[in-house]
């Protein structure tokens, strides 16, 4: 594995988060390719021996670019109330680890995160976690998210809501 | 009862005579405890619909509250709902949301239930039990009472609850129309679940009786076109129907039968809703943009449009309520679709439904921040003062003692046209009447 390119991949999570923690989600479509494949399960609680806990129909997410422009749109709208007052939010993101793929210019990393949020003066705090399975794709030497599964470690979330990207 | 007296109890009656409901309601602890006895151990409560347990053996596990349940096909295709727990020292006994098994085994000490709830097995039964243990007393707890209607499957802890027919009364009519109209609803993947700030009983109403809302919080969706502009304009008519038992719904009719009738729902499927509508159901359906409503106490549904990709869908959309403390809810919200519709527009309308509501839906997450607000500012004493020397009480004045129903409205109950307040307050008297024993007289509140 070149560390060049790991640590491309890694410095391009970060910034990414960055972005996201900054509302300055205009930027973050930027980092996105125009086919991307954005998806978020639905975990579930299951008999080990009847299968994967990840669900293979009920989604969170399941964006294209349009879609996700579109979300994004809205919550710079003035009265896109989740943005107004404006929460506070930070992802951390974690053990991160990079593949090769079959594309020459396209890897797979595995990052683990964990998202807090918090609102006004408001003790209840959002807590979001799990991992992503991530490609990256290199595009006229800029790196940029091709695809995306988040797969959230709770069955029923401890977030009031999903106004944010992970 | 704690520390509630029949002076509190009358000062949220007299606020109700007067079209308002005092705010202490929302967060009082013992109004929580005394919902639990008289309004969730007695009224009919949603637990799953019957196109999540198409086989023998299927099973989910689902809350009444905060009483675990779990419903089974038995392998005679019969629906039947226990409390999720084992008779021998309470362990939950299923710990997996859904699946399919012959039988449900307890870790703890090993006992082993069938289908039917009975024990049909125990560990070292001849060596350490001898007659002391009568098997046939040792059964699952059963919820009481599990009827279904349109597939929806209710359960009642009370022995000697009515049947569901008659509690979701006039309901039924608007259950054949969104539910039946083309013979079936099915539950597409699992429901969504995720924990909110707010009481029950203003997450109720937010869907059941209150549409005034969706001009200002919803802004930004229609802003953006997401969402179609539901303030009645020259299209399109709104009417709020008062049905029994705290139930109601909103129904928006466009005016004249549009390019699109029938909620944009596809071609191939319009014959069926001839076939399975009676003619004034018929009629209604061609002219229908959105229903929202509720049945009490904690499900609500909604039937709006909504699409990702420029089109727009319908779909049906079910919520149970299910309190976790005075101030916070597990929402629990489900996908439902006609099931004659094509498999292309059930994806569609899925998309339609993440995109619009759940913990991703642009809808919801507003909505969730504003539930969060109102429990946010209802902690302090101002507006738990029992006494309402504040004046904290919320508002349900709209349309009181000035828009009449419109008897010409084609269902049943009371509908009256544009926004009013009409269902949160019959909602609101129904809720007094169950805490108190239906009293009514000055004298039976004590
Ligand atoms: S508690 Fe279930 S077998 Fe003992
Ligand atoms: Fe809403």
């Amino acid at each position: 594995m070149n560390l060049e390119i790991r640590a491309a991949i890694e410095e391009f999570l970060y910034h990414e988060a960055y972005l996201l923690d900054h509302h300055r989600y205009l930027e973050w479509l930027d980092l996105l390719t125009d086919d991307i494949v954005y998806r978020m399960p639905v975990r579930v609680t299951r008999e080990r021996r009847e299968g994967d806990d990840v669900h293979s129909v009920a989604v969170y997410f399941d964006e294209t670019k349009a879609s996700l422009e579109k979300r994004v749109r809205r919550l710079y709208v003035r009265s896109a109330w989740v943005e107004e007052n404006q929460p506070r939010q930070r992802h951390f993101v974690t053990n991160v680890m990079v593949r090769p793929t079959d594309e020459t210019d396209e890897y797979a990393a595995l990052s683990y995160f964990l998202v807090l949020r918090s609102r006004g003066s408001n003790h209840d705090l959002d807590r979001i976690f799990g991992q992503r399975d991530d490609r990256l794709r290199l595009v006229n030497g800029t790196w940029k998210l091709a695809r995306r599964e988040i797969l959230v470690d709770e069955a029923s979330l401890h977030a009031i809501n999903l106004s944010l990207f992970f | 009862m704690g520390s509630l007296k029949p002076d509190h109890l009358r000062t949220i009656r007299e606020a109700m005579d007067r079209g308002l409901l005092p705010r202490w309601v929302l967060t009082d602890p013992d109004i929580y405890a005394l919902e639990q006895e008289k309004i969730f151990a007695r009224t009919w409560q949603f637990l799953a619909h019957e196109s999540e347990l198409p086989r023998p053996g299927d099973f989910v596990t689902r809350w009444m509250v905060h009483d675990p349940v779990i419903v089974i096909r038995g392998d005679d295709g019969v629906v039947r709902a226990f409390l999720n727990s084992c008779s021998h020292r309470g362990t939950l006994l299923c710990g997996a949301d859904f699946g399919n098994q012959k039988v449900f085994s307890c870790p703890y000490h090993g006992w082993t239930f069938n289908h039917y709830g009975e024990l049909v097995g125990v560990a070292l039964a001849n060596q350490v039990w001898g007659p002391e243990l009568k098997r046939e007393e040792w059964g699952l707890r059963p919820i009481p009472r599990l009827q279904a209607y349109q597939g929806l499957i209710f359960g009642n802890l009370d022995p000697a609850a009515p049947p569901l027919t008659d509690y979701l009364g006039d309901m039924r009519w608007y259950l054949d129309l969104i539910m039946g109209r083309t013979g079936g609803m099915e539950v597409r993947g699992v429901p969504h679940r995720w924990v909110v700030e707010g009481n029950w009983k203003l997450l109720y109403e937010n869907f059941t009786g209150d549409p005034y809302h969706v001009q200002s919080t919803h802004r930004s969706t229609v802003e953006l076109g997401i969402t179609p502009n539901r303030t009645l304009g020259a299209d399109r008519k709104g009417y709020q129907v008062v049905l029994q038992n705290g139930h109601g719904v909103n129904v928006t009719l466009y005016t004249e039968i549009p390019e699109r009738p029938f909620q944009r729902m596809p071609e191939e499927t319009w014959p069926l809703f001839r076939r399975h509508l009676t003619p004034v159901q018929h009629d209604l359906m061609q002219r229908a943009s959105v229903f929202v409503g509720g049945v009490f106490p904690t499900l609500s549904f909604v039937s709006p449009l909504h699409g990702t990709e420029g089109d727009l869908y319908n779909f049906l959309n079910f919520r149970v309520w299910r309190p976790i403390d005075p101030c916070h809810v597990e929402v629990w919200s489900w996908f439902l679709i006609d099931r004659a519709a094509p498999e292309g527009y059930k994806q569609a309308a899925y998309k339609g439904y993440i995109d619009s509501f759940g913990p991703s839906g642009t809808l919801e997450q507003d909505d969730t921040e504003m539930w969060a607000r109102v429990m946010q500012a209802s902690q302090g004493w101002m507006a738990r003062d029992r006494t309402l020397q504040y004046q904290n009480v919320m508002n349900y004045l709209m349309g009181w003692g000035r828009v009449d129903p419109d008897p010409g409205f084609p269902g049943p109950g009371t509908a009256y046209p544009g926004l009013v307040d009409a269902v949160s307050r019959s909602t609101h008297r129904y809720w007094f009447g169950l805490l108190t024993d239906g009293a009514d007289g000055e004298g039976d509140l004590g």
